[in-house]
């Protein structure tokens, strides 16, 4: 059934990208843009194989997902905190993931680009659907991770547009002056909305590590926390847009996996295609989706 | 007067303090993996500053930096982000060893020129897409820069294992294909090295040092960009619209037209980073050619706060700290990624300590105000 595998496939490479965009959602509407997503996917594969390989996989998630946690931590003391500018300080976070991986990689396996096979959680069959024959692909033998990807996104749009905590961290994303002058703890939202795509960022690197590649492997992220914010933008800052357009940037690698088989165009031009639709994407919808109003700008108290 | 000899002095502290602070915390780092933070930085200053051809692989090391520096400064000085150099340099580079390659024949006074130009020119023309796409389509650079650094990899590896490979080469022994790199460049577009120059002086540099006229060539780039940003009406435009775009619109400059102008200027830049290595020590372009340097040109550009010679001297550090991760490695078993760490911890610690000072000027400035107004 190939069209069940090329489906199912095109799901397994978009869990990474939603995870993170669903990551970039939060930190975006608490308006705080986060480049160095990329660099938290980076710990998080490091640190989720290194958890994984001592005590197994469920702890390798949740080490990971703290690694992500304490780069979320550097990135909002700088930018929250110090109010720097948020760019060079994701920027910053990026350099710091690649080198401190890089180095304890060498001094914890000897090894500085890979590290010894891991084991993922154990694939699961969901009941009742597998006994379908099209579907067997889409439901057998998946990770849990993807489950749980999938679960997050309509509970990431619950708590955004239905919770107390969701609507502060919206306000502060669009207005932190007067979101402070009703006596909202602008700072405190911030760290949240930061902390919380570095959890994201952090699980998607474990799930690349642990459940994609089964080891972790220097590079492993190949751009998609980048990806993963244009899947944000694409997705006009909403989870469920983040999945639709996260779909559509596993199903460009899905499918540029079948081309290269077939061995036509040149595996390089292939390996561009994800890149390349996301500028196409940015290019086609930038101007039509907008963003939250104080995202990017740092706040401080009386400042007009 | 004397508050303003203070503030300059803050001025030049904040560096200063910025690689302080984070040497310290690089210590810790070294400490954790059980090896003394004192002997590291002992040896890497020994290792690197006790002879003459080891200073002379610093300056080496620092020539791409240079431009990188010059090339992602630009861009901030109109406010803009350009993560693209490393993209550029690549592209630019190729440009350069085409024209290396494939034009024979030549005098090397014509032809070395040609060269350069055309690696400004592959930097230029790759610069061009992402600001093309801010000011028409509203794509911000940061993204579409990190994609087409993506994608430069790609294409170049595609142009020099494919396209451009070098089918005059021997079979390796027992492998039965060729290595994956483009034709030599004639020797008309190389660029001396400064060997002969400092000969006059009496200083003699071993073969294995490639140190070349890029050098130079740097530091009087850095002069030029200096002197375009403050003394022409470009490099004006180009400030007031870094400062503040809207107000420079409402002064009649066209931000749209300065971004474009000064990306291109950056990407011109960016497209002479790689030329140093290119003509000096490779001599042709293959899957080995360095990477990073337009990262790099990030943290030389912020430590020096964008100023064009300090971007020099912050090249120079970086060229000392990459001889000395060599050095560390090499001698303690230290792996040199410590180095990485310490130049992200620099960066932070750089825009942090900066911000922090800025924001006691301005409280300075206004007390300073208050005292006069009563």
């Amino acid at each position: 059934m190939l069209v069940g595998e090329l489906l199912a496939s095109s799901l397994r490479m978009a869990v990474p990208i939603l995870l993170t965009a669903l990551g970039a959602v939060f930190t975006e509407r608490s308006g705080v843009v986060n480049i160095g997503l990329e660099g938290m996917m980076i710990v998080g594969s490091f640190w989720g194989a290194l958890g994984a390989y001592y005590y197994g996989p469920y702890f390798g998630l949740i080490i990971a997902m703290a690694a992500g946690m304490f780069m979320a931590l550097i990135h909002a003391i700088n930018t929250v905190t110090f109010r720097v500018d948020q760019v060079v300080s994701g920027v910053a976070i990026n350099i710091l993931a690649y080198g401190s991986t890089r180095f304890l990689s060498l001094a914890i396996f000897n090894m500085a680009t890979t590290s010894p096979h891991v084991s993922g959680l154990p694939k699961i069959n969901i009941p009742v659907l597998s006994g379908i024959e099209p579907l067997k692909p889409l439901v057998n033998d998946i990770s849990p991770v993807i489950i749980l990807a999938l679960l997050l996104v309509p509970i990431s749009s619950f708590v955004i547009h239905r919770t107390v905590f969701g609507l502060r961290l919206r306000s502060v994303g669009e207005n932190p002056l007067a979101a402070d002058t009703l006596g909202i703890n602008v700072f405190k939202m911030k760290y949240a909305g930061v902390l919380l795509s570095g959890i994201f960022a952090g699980l998607s690197g474990a799930y690349l590590a642990l459940e994609h590649t089964g080891m972790y492997v220097e590079g492993m992220t190949q751009g998609q926390g980048f990806i993963a914010l244009a899947a944000m933008i694409f997705g006009n800052w909403e989870p469920k847009g983040a999945l639709w357009a996260s779909l559509l940037f596993g199903f460009s690698e899905a499918l540029s996996f079948r081309v290269v088989e077939g061995g036509v165009v040149p595996y390089q031009f292939i390996k561009m295609i994800p890149y390349v639709l996301t500028l196409l994407v940015l290019t086609g919808v930038v101007k039509k989706s907008t963003g939250p109003a104080a995202s990017g700008v740092p706040y401080e108290r009386g400042l007009k | 007067m004397k508050k303003g000899f203070y503030i300059a002095l803050l001025r030049i502290l904040a560096p200063v303090l910025a690689i302080v602070l984070s040497a310290l915390i690089s210590s810790i780092v070294i400490l954790s993996i059980g090896k003394s933070p004192l002997q590291v930085f002992y040896t890497m200053f020994k290792f690197s500053l006790s002879r003459m051809d080891s200073v002379a692989i610093i300056l080496y090391n620092a020539t791409p930096l240079i431009f990188s520096g010059l090339a992602v400064s630009v861009g901030f000085r109109m406010g803009l982000f350009n993560i693209g150099v490393e993209g550029q340099y690549l592209i630019g580079a190729f440009f350069a060893a085409l024209a290396g390659f494939s034009i024979k024949g030549l005098p090397a006074a014509i032809h070395l020129p040609l060269v350069i130009l055309c690696g400004a020119v592959g930097g230029m023309l790759w610069a061009f897409i992402p600001i093309f796409l801010k000011v028409k389509r509203g794509v911000h650079e940061v993204i579409s820069t990190i994609m087409l650094n993506y994608i430069s990899y790609s294409l170049i590896h595609y142009l020099i294992a494919d396209l451009f490979i070098d089918r005059s080469q021997k079979l390796i022994q027992g492998l039965g294909s060729i290595l994956a790199r483009t034709p030599k460049l004639s020797p008309s577009a190389m660029m001396p090295k400064l060997h002969g120059f400092l000969g006059l002086f009496g200083l003699q540099l071993p073969r294995h040092v490639y140190l070349n006229w890029f050098f130079p060539l740097g530091i009087l780039t850095a002069a030029l960009i200096y002197y375009l940003l403050m003394y022409t009406p470009f490099g004006f435009e180009l400030r007031a619209v870094g400062q503040n775009r809207e107000a420079a619109r409402t002064a009649g400059i066209s931000p749209e037209r300065v971004y474009i102008i000064g990306f291109l200027l950056s990407g011109a830049l960016a497209g002479l980073v790689g030329l140093s290595d290119l003509l000096s020590y490779f001599g042709y372009m293959d899957m080995d050619f360095p990477r990073n340097y337009g990262f790099d040109g990030i943290a030389v550009a912020l430590i020096a706060q964008n100023n064009p010679f300090g971007i020099i001297f912050s090249a120079i550090l970086f060229g000392f700290l990459k001889r000395g991760a060599e050095g560390i490695q090499t001698l303690l078993g230290v792996p040199r990624e410590t180095i990485s760490i310490l130049q992200a911890l620099m960066i932070m610690s750089i825009v942090v300590i900066t911000k922090i000072m800025n924001d006691y000027i301005k409280r300075l400035e206004k007390k300073e105000e208050v005292r006069l107004c009563s």
